[in-house]
């Protein structure tokens, strides 16, 4: 858990390397035909053959193969017919993937380090003395980081040939653009990720609650007006951070949607351009957000909409599609008020509800949703269950192959079994976030005792 | 494991509102705060219910109604039986006149197509086993015969010939497989090519069929398995001929070339090398004949099902057999048993004791007696033993284990006649009993609708027409296994309450590893020893590749590499009892070991159930009693600790499996080698069990037994 200097980079060199071994031998794992790994959504295969559709000047989403952005195919299409001799054939985006994941844990550290530093001042402000400590001893940001890129989630997408790399790296890119305040890259982060899979919409609230708070302050409204007014009066010099927590500037705000209106204007106009001759964004939208939106394709994966919606009377199936997808906007506003002061933690939630409820979810979204858990490490290292969790992750993990085996390959076993597996993956993604949540309400709850006690 | 987590964290709210916990929380309170007796009565349990086994077996039946088992008269004759003898004439005769088997797979086809099969030739060649550890994820092989320098052996010939079914449309087939050794023909092996000619005969006239009919003449030289293998995976996967096997076919044509000159000399007709298919397969059944001394008077059937890694048939396919083997042909049947344990004192105290038993209970009430005799208490322990063993070891126990890797079922049929055969077979009732039989089933196999599904996939024999099924013999394993998690919270619970008594503010928890988070040094320690399995685990592949290395050298090679491995991981990583607080660290060590094996057998439970049914025998009591040497006060826990130190190492554990198959007979550390090299080439989980599960426990084990 300890990284210091040196080794924080060796240890990033080695996850590194270990990705490009993997990359060589790809066809003894073939991890990309995993329904775990690679959905119809962020399958690099599906991108490949919509991009020989293309080639043969046929739509490429002709056929119901390829699901994502236009866009993808246009940077990634040409990589994914390009072979060097001798190795694997879709080496330049496995190592494209590499790159974006060397990128994804950046992001994170640069983040962690936004996040340290809001809430070292804080805590300095408060005189918590014991808490500032305590949060010194581990640097979480590098602790985050590492958690992402050794991840073996992370590790399976990124040598699985799928796109979430990209996807996660687009979505921790909006947030660091957020917490460090650069609106146009955080709009950039947001549009992209929301083109490529939609469901990063929802993260437009923490995006913007970043934004006009500043990243991850610690709870004002718990704290009341004791702590500004004290604070505020005590030390004039910096201003700054202490602004943040209390007015909600509107201007970064204002110039995040500005830049959302341009760079989504700027990213239609391309596709438009792309797909000009097939149908153009109309059949776009109807290829990628239909199909995640009406979950068309009822392939097996770790969810749980596939097998509902093979179940479900097809007269019902509008009414449940509904009731589906509104189930994670539901959560969004509640949410959002509960943890108002805490934007990034919010951010975090917000994945792990989108990648339980979503219609096509990889383990591609659990390596996201983990690394950025453990940029608050500090905050949440009472939280319960750690080592069921930990077990249940891995039992998980291993268990989904091997069902999925029985019912695919020996015929022993059926359908049930492997849906057995989504189940608990799904539960134990919901004692993750309801037990992190109120590990991090908990938290909250000793700061504001701290403050109370040493007035 | 959820209800210790949930004490240990949330433990002083709940202590507020320890009223108003729910039923199911304070029932895993209850089970963990009591969680010694739990596991003693738990695993005492387990292990009753495995011996109640064969108790609590059930009567097969047929339970697919579009089967029809026996509805109709069986045709086959005397005059099929004619056929079938001149075949083993002409195969006998040309072995003893030309004295070269190489002629038998033209003579086969040249019968087969006079029938109007369809007939040819599939040629393979030997293939050297390979290691795939995780073979058995994936079904579909794609390294196979394309590759390798097959140059210099000689090329097997299966031949194989289809009959069109008159009534079907091509889409479905029924396959006969009759093995033989075109390298060194026997007796036996003809008259199973004349068995299997004669119903071949008989169904090629059959109106009523509605699927069609392969026979496939199974060259056997390199083995049983490989062959049928081969042509299974060709007719699955066609290989597209690449460079490799272009070199291949060139070499192949050399040397058929000759034969086939001479062939179109005799302008018989012949087969073509073009692979035919007939569809999806329905069944398969492979055809024996073996002409053993035997006490008994009626002919016998031994049949054979286990495939690879504890996967069966289906079991109507065995039912049909049986009932048309028993009730309409009167042969004598058999499947495996372990013969040693017939005269077992232990089984027969047991059965005993278990008549006894039923009779008591049967004068309290007539309807609760159980009824088994002690001897069939004994013969069916002992075959319970074989089909435990059989599913355990992983390895197919004959050729139809090949068709299980494509979901088709098959089984072995083994027929021994109570008289040897004569010259003469034309009136040899066996062979027209065994003809019927094959019909019938055929026949029965034919009626389907759907591939078979409507009976059991997983299942034990503890005799021909009784089974056990996976239903029942869940039962013992859970509640072996149920102790684990169990004393895993129980050890988690405990270890917290000790210390939250201590460290009840906030100054405390700030400390460097929050409480609940001490496990991961814990965790720690058991993924490495579980990284150092892996290593060990990979090892054989490669000392298998030194040239020239008896078995005995290669064993002591592995043996002293994994030690030296480990050995290295000590130095590089540090003594794992160098961390501070000692006391309570073997206690997280057992719990997370205890979460690690029981994450593994479950797993491994799903794979092959009897491994780990065999496997958590020794593994579950090894993880309860663990307990450093020099803390453990009652002289009888210590004793305990050590003889599972001893029996709990994988090497022991195999002298064991070995003692039940062979009878100890100068066993060297040779035979462990090829005992695990035979596990490995078969692709045999239990291989994985051993040493991925099995050896980081014990590891693990002994970790915690000489903690200071």
């Amino acid at each position: 858990m300890k990284a210091e200097g040196g080794s924080y980079w060796v240890w990033i060199g080695i996850a590194l390397l270990f990705r490009v071994i993997l990359i060589c031998f790809p066809t003894n794992l073939n991890l990309g035909s995993r329904p775990e790994v690679a959905t119809p959504v962020t399958s690099l295969r599906r991108l490949a053959e919509g991009y020989w559709l293309k080639q043969a000047s046929m739509s490429p989403y002709a056929g119901s193969m390829y699901h994502g952005s236009p866009l993808l195919i246009y940077i990634l299409g040409p990589l994914t017919v390009k072979r060097i001799e001798g190795k694997p054939s879709h080496i330049l985006c496995s190592l494209l993937f590499v790159i974006a994941d060397f990128l994804t844990a950046l992001l994170i550290r640069a983040t962690g380090y936004k996040l340290k530093f809001t809430k070292s001042q804080f805590l300095k402000r408060g005189n918590l003395s014991k808490l500032l400590e305590s949060s010194r001893k581990f640097s979480a940001e590098d602790i985050a980081s590492l958690v992402y890129l050794w991840n073996p989630f992370t590790i399976a997408t990124c040598v699985g040939s799928s796109t979430s790399p990209l996807e996660n790296m687009m979505i921790v890119l909006s947030l660091y653009g957020a917490c460090s305040r650069l609106a146009p890259l955080a709009a950039f982060g947001w549009v992209i990720a929301t083109h490529l899979s939609l469901y990063p919409v929802i993260l437009i609230i923490p995006v913007i609650l970043i934004l006009g708070h500043g990243p991850d302050s610690p709870p004002v409204r718990l704290l009341g007006s004791s702590f500004s007014t004290s604070g505020y009066k005590d030390d004039k010099s910096s201003t700054l951070p202490i602004r943040g927590f209390q007015t909600f500037s509107w201007r970064f705000v204002f110039h995040f949607l500005l830049w959302a209106l341009i760079w989504s204007v700027y990213v239609l106009v391309l596709s438009a351009i792309y797909l000009k001759e097939f149908g153009g964004l109309n059949e776009m939208f109807r290829k990628t957000y239909g199909f995640i939106i009406s979950v068309e394709d009822l392939s097996p994966n770790i969810g749980i909409l596939w097998y509902f919606f093979a179940e479900v009377f097809v007269i019902f199936r509008e009414f449940f599609l509904i009731v589906f997808n509104m189930n994670i906007l539901f959560m969004i506003l509640p949410l959002a008020i509960r943890l108002s002061h805490r934007p990034c933690f919010l951010a975090f939630v917000y994945v792990v509800i989108s990648s339980m409820l979503k219609s096509y979810p990889s383990i591609g979204d659990s390596a996201l949703y983990l690394g950025l858990l453990a940029l608050f490490i500090d905050e949440v290292r009472d939280i319960r269950f750690s080592f069921f969790l930990f077990c249940g992750y891995i039992g998980v993990s291993l268990l989904s192959p091997v069902m999925h085996n029985l019912w695919i390959w020996r015929g022993t076993g059926n359908a049930n079994f492997y849906f057995a597996t989504g189940i608990a993956y799904a539960c134990l993604q919901t004692v993750l976030v309801t037990e992190s949540v109120s590990a991090m309400l908990n938290h909250d709850r000793t700061i504001r005792k701290e403050l109370t006690a040493s007035k | 494991m959820e209800e210790s987590e949930e004490e240990n964290g949330g433990r002083k709210m709940k202590s507020m509102e320890r009223r108003k916990a729910r039923l199911i929380i304070r029932l895993g309170e209850f089970l963990i705060s009591h969680s010694v007796l739990a596991s003693v009565i738990s695993c005492a349990a387990g292990i009753v219910v495995l011996f109640l086994l064969p108790v609590l077996a059930k009567k097969t039946y047929i339970s697919e109604n579009a089967l029809m088992p026996g509805s109709a008269n069986p045709m086959f004759s005397q005059k099929h039986v004619m056929e079938a003898d001149k075949l083993v004439k002409a195969i006998t005769d040309q072995i003893y006149s030309t004295g070269k088997e190489l002629e038998t797979p033209r003579l086969i086809a040249q019968y087969m197509s006079h029938l109007g099969a369809e007939v040819y030739y599939h040629k393979f060649k030997e293939e050297t086993k390979q290691f795939h550890p995780f073979h058995f994820f994936s079904s579909i092989h794609t390294s196979g015969s394309v590759h390798g320098n097959g140059s210099t052996t000689a090329l097997g010939i299966n031949t194989v010939g289809i009959i069109r079914a008159p009534r079907g449309d091509g889409k479905e087939s029924i396959v006969m497989v009759s093995p033989y050794n075109s390298q060194k023909l026997v007796l036996d092996d003809a008259v199973s090519l004349g068995l299997a000619y004669s119903v071949f005969s008989l169904l090629s006239q059959a109106t009523w069929l509605a699927k069609d009919i392969v026979w496939v003449a199974s060259d056997s030289r390199y083995g049983e398995y490989v062959s049928v293998d081969a042509w299974l995976r060709e007719y699955h996967n066609p290989s597209f001929l690449s460079e490799a096997v272009k070199v291949d076919s060139d070499t192949y044509k050399m040397c058929i070339d000759k034969n086939m000159a001479h062939n179109c000399k005799n302008g018989g007709d012949r087969g073509s090398d073009d692979f035919r298919r007939a569809g999806t397969m329905a069944a398969g059944l492979v055809l024996k004949v073996t002409d053993q001394k035997q006490t008994n008077e009626r002919d016998s059937l031994k049949i054979y099902s286990e495939a690879s890694n504890g996967q069966m048939p289906n079991l109507d396919l065995v039912n049909i057999v049986y009932y048309l083997a028993v009730q309409r042909q009167s042969f004598h049947v058999k499947v495996g048993i372990i013969r040693s344990l017939l005269s077992s004192v232990f089984l027969k105290t047991i059965g005993k004791t278990l008549e006894i038993l039923s009779e008591m209970v049967g004068y309290l009430n007539p309807k609760w007696k159980f009824g088994i005799s002690s001897a069939d208490y004994v013969e069916g322990s002992a075959t319970l033993a074989s089909s435990m063993y059989t599913q355990a070891l992983g390895v197919p126990t004959g050729s139809h284990g090949a068709f299980r890797d494509y979901q088709v079922d098959a089984i072995t049929l083994e027929f021994s006649p109570s008289f040897p055969f004569q010259k003469d077979l034309s009136h040899s009732l066996t062979i027209i009993n065994s003809g019927r039989l094959i019909e019938g089933v055929i026949r029965s196999v034919n009626n389907l609708l759907e591939k078979f599904h409507q009976s059991f996939f997983l299942y034990f024999f503890t005799s021909p027409d009784k089974f056990i099924s996976v239903g029942v013999y869940m039962i013992g394993f859970a509640l072996l296994a149920a102790p684990l998690p169990i004393v895993a919270s129980a050890l988690f619970s405990g270890k917290f309450t000790s210390e939250d008594h201590g460290e009840s503010t906030v100054t405390e928890k700030t400390s460097n590893s929050p409480a609940s988070w001490q496990w991961i040094g814990a965790a720690k320690v058991v993924f490495t020893v579980h990284i150092w399995a892996i290593i060990v685990l990979l090892m054989p592949h490669f000392i298998s590749q030194l040239p020239n290395l008896t078995s005995t050298m290669s064993m002591l090679i592995w043996i002293s590499n994994s030690t030296i491995t480990a050995l290295f991981f000590y130095m590089v990583l540090g003594s794992p009892y160098q961390h501070s607080n000692p006391q309570h660290k073997w206690l997280l060590l057992k719990a997370v070991m205890i979460s690690a094996t029981s994450i593994g057998l479950s797993l491994m439970s799903i794979i092959n159930f009897a491994t780990v049914q065999i496997g958590s025998l020794f593994l579950v009591p090894m993880c309860l009693i663990a307990q450093p040497l020099r803390c453990s006060k009652p002289v009888l826990l210590t004793c305990c600790n050590l003889l599972f130190m001893i029996i709990g190492f994988p090497l022991f554990a195999m002298l064991i499996f070995e003692s039940l198959s062979t009878e100890f007979e100068g066993i060297c550390i040779g035979n462990f080698w090829e005992w695990t090299q035979s596990l490995w080439e078969w692709n045999s989980a239990t291989y994985l069990y051993l040493l991925v599960v099995h050896l980081p426990c014990w590891v693990l084990f002994m970790h915690i037994l000489f903690h200071p």
